[in-house]
């Protein structure tokens, strides 16, 4: 074989994505360009290694020393709805900065490591850096970073406003970080082939801002992308004016034959017009090839994940992603964008490569746990997979994403499945109404289904469900009948996936909108559209199904465990749920734990011995901070912000926020903020907490405060227990807690 | 500082001194005290997710 180490090749996954494990394209396309002779790649998961650079101690001062001040908002006669989310930002940073920033460090350790099974440690920590993101967010406002997302005040749909964001110095936060950290990497080895992998939304002007900044600076590079996202918009902004200050070419579907012949094709002089898959601009004009060949996947190399970051992911244990098929032999779901992405067909490894895989992975990389990639395990694979992990002894713990198949999951197929180290299992539900999953043509029944999640439950396979609201014609009440079949098999279902349905050019529902009762409606100025509003000729309109998703979360979180209390990152895909059910935690055991944790919570009083927590910070505000983001969380005002999937904005949202929400009236707050938690006092509250820090404690104040004060005393702490500004403890002397506490 | 400046200085401290001698519920009041809590719901909400998870 030719080796070419003269021709480096730089694979990025671009931030935002998931911390909690890496992604599996790049390994991918790694493995199949060393396979073919390309000796010199590099893979840089630069979403992880920005959420780790962010959250820092220092990188969270110069952010706490962007945000302005709450000064500004002083002696105003009211506080408008458009300065609402400055305000949220300001006050929110005043409180909680020191305290983030001197814990920072300590939480990323305790995720890091063995701490993070102890909920006691796991808890604070976790929200240690979602206030770290929050503070990064308001350096950079109105952008904002979650440990999910990624928004700014730019559309994603349309190409002028991402085109712009991408030069955004006082916003996009990414600029910083790609000029101080990775350029100066790549400048020790400059790229000739820079790829980018867009897999969300989220990733769009983050790549985009990295593919111009190494074209200005590597003119001789091509930049490249592809991914899941580009999949569904890439021939449109191809098409954009200005993207190729950006982007050299495209790649759609499947990466590797595309990338290698583009590699070849750079490196040889070859035509690019000869690149499968590929678009490309010719002279400034793109030009759309033919559709390659997909690759043989059984075939495939074993991923190289060498070199990406494992130290920096948010979580004990690396979870590795692996492919055990591509493409969906169902395929007839009216809502799914599936072959958009990976193209048509459907291809799959053979039980023995898996596990041959698998095992050279876990070997290699010291890897006790895997995600397998896949939108549907046939029936066959659900058979022959459990027996070649056990006959193997690959003695891993998996979970993936699964189809209803009645007929493999039953109690013995669950039983071998669980004894091959499948620990949570996600189905596609959508709803518990059988006149919708007809229209969705699920091709299975609400009955089979719960039997598959009661086979798997009894097994020890922690169940999830894909739920879906507002599917056209959707009804509140058949929204209402889902949410109670989910509340009624609760000891079955753990966790419940909920999303809104959106009407994507790509799906079924889009090509045939009568069917469906819809009328779509377009955006002409939306030149990069995926999504798309319509009216329904039934049911539920769009606002009409994001209220009944607040109303269904709502019943989750009251009576799902793992909703409810405060376990910010156990809930969803890729949650840090599945490494304690790695370390064959039952989830009966797991959910009884949760329960337990937030009904201590909730049943914390008026210790004697209660102090003010360690840290607690006291900001004075000129507005009701409760009031604010009581006011912000209203859907008009939600509708404000571009929507969390499709980065869109809704036409005239913020008029019709700032014409029904008002404005806030001044009125004299405190804003607490300790143990990761924000609680709103009365300046009276200051005063008190102020006597309880020099009485030492809560015992000893209400000794001196008197009985008629004691019951109200008692209550205040009670409820300042629960929230963890105070904390049973040895006192913090008076002189320490005074300078704690941070004035405006 | 001159003679009267250091009475009323003196007077000052003594009216302070008072005021430490007073029992601390005299002093604050607690009872009077506005002791409102808010909680403030402060999560990460699912609505905020990236769902293409592919």
């Amino acid at each position: 074989m030719i080796q070419t180490a003269s021709f480096p090749v730089t694979l990025v996954f671009p931030p935002q994505g998931h911390f909690t494990q890496p992604y599996l394209a790049l390994p991918c396309l790694k493995a199949w360009l060393r396979e073919h002779g390309f000796a010199d790649v590099e893979v840089i998961d630069a979403s992880v290694e920005a959420y780790d650079r962010f959250l820092t101690a220092d990188y969270l001062a110069r952010a706490s020393a962007r945000v302005p001040s709450l000064a500004s908002f002083e002696g105003a006669q009211e506080l408008r709805f458009e300065d609402m989310e400055a305000f949220r930002a300001a006050a929110e940073s005043a409180a909680s900065a020191a305290s983030v920033i001197a814990g920072v460090e300590e939480a990323k350790r305790v995720l890091r490591g063995e701490d993070f099974y102890d909920p006691e440690r796991y808890v604070p920590a976790v929200r240690t850096l979602y206030h770290g993101l929050r503070l990064v967010s308001a350096a950079h406002f109105p952008s904002q970073l979650t440990p999910h997302n990624f928004t700014m005040r730019y559309a994603n749909d349309r190409s002028a406003e991402v085109l712009a964001a991408t030069v955004d110095r006082e916003e996009n936060p990414f600029l910083e970080f790609y000029d101080s950290e990775l350029l100066p990497r790549l400048d020790a080895r400059p790229p000739r082939v820079l790829g980018l992998s867009v897999i969300y939304g989220s990733q769009l002007i983050p790549a985009l801002t990295l593919g111009r900044l190494v074209k200005e600076r590597f003119p001789d590079c091509h930049v490249t992308a592809g991914g899941g996202f580009l999949a569904y918009i890439g021939a449109k902004l191809m098409r954009a004016p200005g993207v190729d200050a950006c982007l050299d070419s495209l790649v759609f579907h499947e990466g590797e034959a595309p990338l290698l012949g583009l590699c070849r094709a750079l490196r040889d002089g070859g035509d690019l017009a000869e690149v499968g898959s590929l678009t490309w601009f010719d002279g400034g004009t793109p030009v759309e090839n033919a559709p390659g060949h997909p690759i043989p996947l059984d075939r495939a190399p074993v991923p190289d994940f060498d070199g990406l970051p494992f130290d920096k992911y948010f979580s004990p244990e690396t979870v590795l992603p692996f492919d055990i098929n591509r493409g969906c032999y169902y395929g007839e779901c009216t809502f799914c964008t599936l072959p958009t992405v990976i193209g048509p067909g459907y291809r799959t490894r053979r039980a023995e490569t898996i596990v041959d895989h698998v095992i050279r992975l876990r070997d290699r990389h010291g890897a006790r746990c895997f995600n397998f990639i896949t939108d549907c395990m046939p029936p066959g694979m659900i058979a022959d997979l459990p027996d070649e992990l056990i006959r193997r002894e690959a003695n891993v713990r998996w979970w993936s994403d699964a189809r209803i198949e009645p007929r493999a999951y039953t109690a013995e197929g669950a039983r071998a499945l669980y004894d091959s180290g499948c620990r949570k299992l996600l189905f596609g539900f959508e709803t518990a109404t059988p006149r919708l999953l007809k229209l969705m043509k699920k091709g299975q029944s609400v009955k089979s289904t719960l039997e598959v999640a009661e086979n798997c439950s009894k097994a020890g396979i922690s169940v999830t469900f894909y739920a879906m609201v507002g599917f056209p014609s959707e009804t509140r009440e058949e929204a209402r009948a889902t949410l109670d079949f989910l509340l009624a098999h609760s000891d079955v279902v753990r966790e419940v996936s909920l999303q809104t349905f959106h009407l994507d050019e790509v799906a079924e529902t889009y090509r045939d909108p009568a069917a469906f009762g819809i009328e779509v409606l377009d955006d002409p100025r939306a030149d990069l559209q995926l999504y798309h509003d319509y009216v329904a000729a039934s049911g539920m309109t769009a606002a009409e199904a994001a209220e009944a998703f607040d109303e269904m979360m709502a019943g989750f979180r009251a009576n799902l465990p793992l909703f409810s209390g405060d376990n910010v990152l156990y809930f969803m895909q890729k949650s840090h749920y599945f490494l304690h059910l790695a370390r064959d935690v039952h989830p009966d055991e797991f959910v009884r734990r949760c329960a337990e944790r937030t009904n201590a919570r909730e049943a914390r009083g008026a210790d004697p011995s209660l102090a003010p927590a360690e840290g607690l910070a006291l900001v004075e505000l000129p507005f009701s901070y409760a009031d604010c983001v009581r006011t912000l969380g209203h859907p008009l005002a939600r509708a404000v912000r571009p929507d969390f999937l499709t980065g869109s904005f809704v036409e005239g949202a913020r008029e019709e926020a700032i014409a029904s929400l008002g404005a806030l009236a001044p009125a004299r707050r405190v804003l607490a903020y300790a143990n990761g938690e924000f609680v709103e006092l009365r300046p009276d509250g200051r005063t008190a907490l102020a006597a309880l820090a020099a009485a030492g404690s809560l015992g000893e104040l209400l000794a001196e405060a008197g009985s008629e004060a004691a019951e109200g005393l008692r209550a205040f702490a009670a409820r300042l227990h629960r929230r963890g500004a105070l904390t049973p403890r040895a006192a913090v002397p008076a002189a320490e807690f005074e300078t704690q506490g941070v004035t405006s | 500082m001159t003679e009267p400046d250091k009475k009323k200085d003196g007077a000052k401290k003594e009216a302070a001194k008072d005021e430490t001698a007073k029992p601390l519920a005299e002093k604050i009041g607690f009872a009077k005290l506005d002791l409102t809590v808010e909680e403030v719901e402060e999560r990460i909400s699912p609505r905020e997710t990236n769902v293409f998870d592919k």
